[in-house]
């Protein structure tokens, strides 16, 4: 079997662990960055309430591997409580967790590297507040965070396959079961491939275009 | 009027204004002039409430803010600015506009004539080539005519001026100081930190000249040619050398 027959005659199947896929980013995503802009932002404002924290917080994830923190929430942390999770809530809520502090820390570097000067100007040239938040500061943060965003929700993407070793029926799954039934990994394999590319390209071009189009060379000469 | 009294503000311990008293009356221009670090930018932004005073006042048409370790730091409401506006060395034009929408973005809201105005200044200072780039796109020469020119389009009351010159010809320089002139005859109360001897000399109503964070020596033009601190000979017979 070739993969294109593979595709044909499985796509069924894999549009199905697809649209889990897709299902778990969309939440991971959403609560992610949402919950994280917030989080960036009061991590910013209370620096040592909120954003000592949370920096600590993500100091420690990022020492963790993610599959040790997923397996964790699964197994251990159910069987201490006496509780039993869908795992797909269990790995959405693990994933938005990492992408929410991921996104908190981008957002917050970001607010605290914002060159005062700006500020000045618009003070100086009597522009509101509220002027100088959405006509300066939001447009000039989101030129210089919008790249690495993109980039590390294409990185959740592709962690979601994690949620396949905790038995979530998302793309990487489906696959395994398909090889376990026709055993051809190879073909397999790069379909689930072809499928990924089919999602990740079009992603990693809008982050492409959306670095050309708005965070062109603003260095002075 | 514009005046402050006995401002003083430390950094780390340095003093670096240390009880200054100065008057910026509408329609005058007053230069500072002075070696480097002598605290003039820092007087600048004093006055522009931008870096407040450990201890004095600063008194901007009848509004009256004071400072001292026991009085809690004044809040000026934002409607100060741009009545006092003030344009630095460095310029501090928005990068992800253009230099035309740094122009119009504050001015807008200000000035009904805006769109008109902008284009008697397009004129004026010659900039309608490189109007439509974006800062990083134009020589600092080119930006430091945006950046006075967003300040003027906003008709403020007092402009405070920190060495916008410095990276002109002259002949743009000249076209700048021109300016000046005639703003000073509409009112405006410049406030100029220079190293151009010559205009200040013909054009200022007052001349400040600041060494070691005080005001060593001040009073009309004509101190330049009959300094009486042996600061102000110095300072003058250095820029002769070095001009």
């Amino acid at each position: 079997m070739s993969v294109w027959e593979i595709l044909i005659k499985y796509y069924p199947a894999f549009f199905s662990g697809l649209s889990v896929t897709l299902k778990l980013c969309g939440i991971i995503w959403g609560l992610g960055i949402v919950l994280g802009t917030a989080l960036g932002f009061l991590g910013w404002k209370f620096a040592r309430s909120i954003g000592w924290p949370s920096r600590g917080v993500s100091f420690f994830l990022g020492g963790v591997p993610l599959l040790v923190f997923l397996f964790w929430l699964h197994y251990p942390v159910q069987a201490m409580f006496d509780v039993v999770i869908d795992p797909f809530f269990t790995a959405a809520f693990t994933l938005t967790i990492v992408n929410m502090f991921g996104v908190a820390d981008i957002v917050r570097g970001s607010l605290n590297d914002f060159p005062q000067q700006y500020l000045i100007a618009a003070k100086v040239t009597g522009l509101s507040r509220r002027q100088t938040i959405f006509k300066i500061q939001i447009p000039l943060i989101l030129r210089q965070i919008l790249p690495s965003l993109i980039f590390l929700q294409v990185a959740m993407l592709h962690t979601s396959l994690f949620a396949s070793l905790i038995s979530v029926e998302e793309i990487f799954r489906v696959a395994q079961r398909i090889n376990a039934q026709i055993y051809r990994p190879v073909e397999i394999y790069t379909a689930l491939g072809v499928f990924f590319l089919g999602v990740c390209l079009p992603i990693n071009a809008l982050a492409y275009w959306l670095r050309r189009r708005f965070t062109r060379d603003m260095s002075e000469r | 009027m514009l005046h402050c009294t006995q401002i003083h503000k430390s950094f780390n311990g340095r003093e670096v204004l240390n009880g200054l008293s100065l008057e910026i009356k509408p329609g005058t221009i007053s230069c500072v002039i002075g070696p480097s670090g002598t605290g003039k930018t820092t007087l600048l932004r004093a006055l522009a409430l931008l870096d407040f005073p450990d201890t004095g006042t600063i008194h901007i048409d009848g509004q009256e803010f004071q400072f001292g370790p026991d009085l809690p730091p004044p809040a000026p409401e934002r409607t100060i600015w741009p009545n006092v506006t003030a344009v630095f060395q460095s310029l501090f034009l928005w990068p992800h506009l253009t230099l035309r929408e740094n122009i119009l973005l504050p001015a807008r809201a200000r000035n009904a004539a805006a769109e008109k105005d902008i284009e008697g200044l397009i004129n004026f200072f010659e900039m309608g080539h490189f109007i439509s780039n974006y800062p990083n796109q134009a020589s600092i020469g080119q930006r430091q005519r945006v950046a006075l020119a967003r300040a003027l389009i906003l008709n403020p009351r007092y402009i405070l001026l920190d060495e916008i010159t410095s990276a002109l010809d002259i002949e743009q320089t000249a076209k700048i100081l021109t300016k000046l002139a005639q703003l000073k005859e509409r009112g405006i109360g410049i406030f100029l930190i220079t190293h151009h001897i010559g205009f200040a000399a013909k054009a200022a109503d007052q001349i400040i000249f600041m060494s070691d964070g005080i005001i060593a020596e001040h009073g009309p033009p004509t101190i330049l040619c009959n300094p009486k601190s042996e600061r102000l000979k110095k300072f003058l017979s250095m820029i002769e050398i070095a001009s």
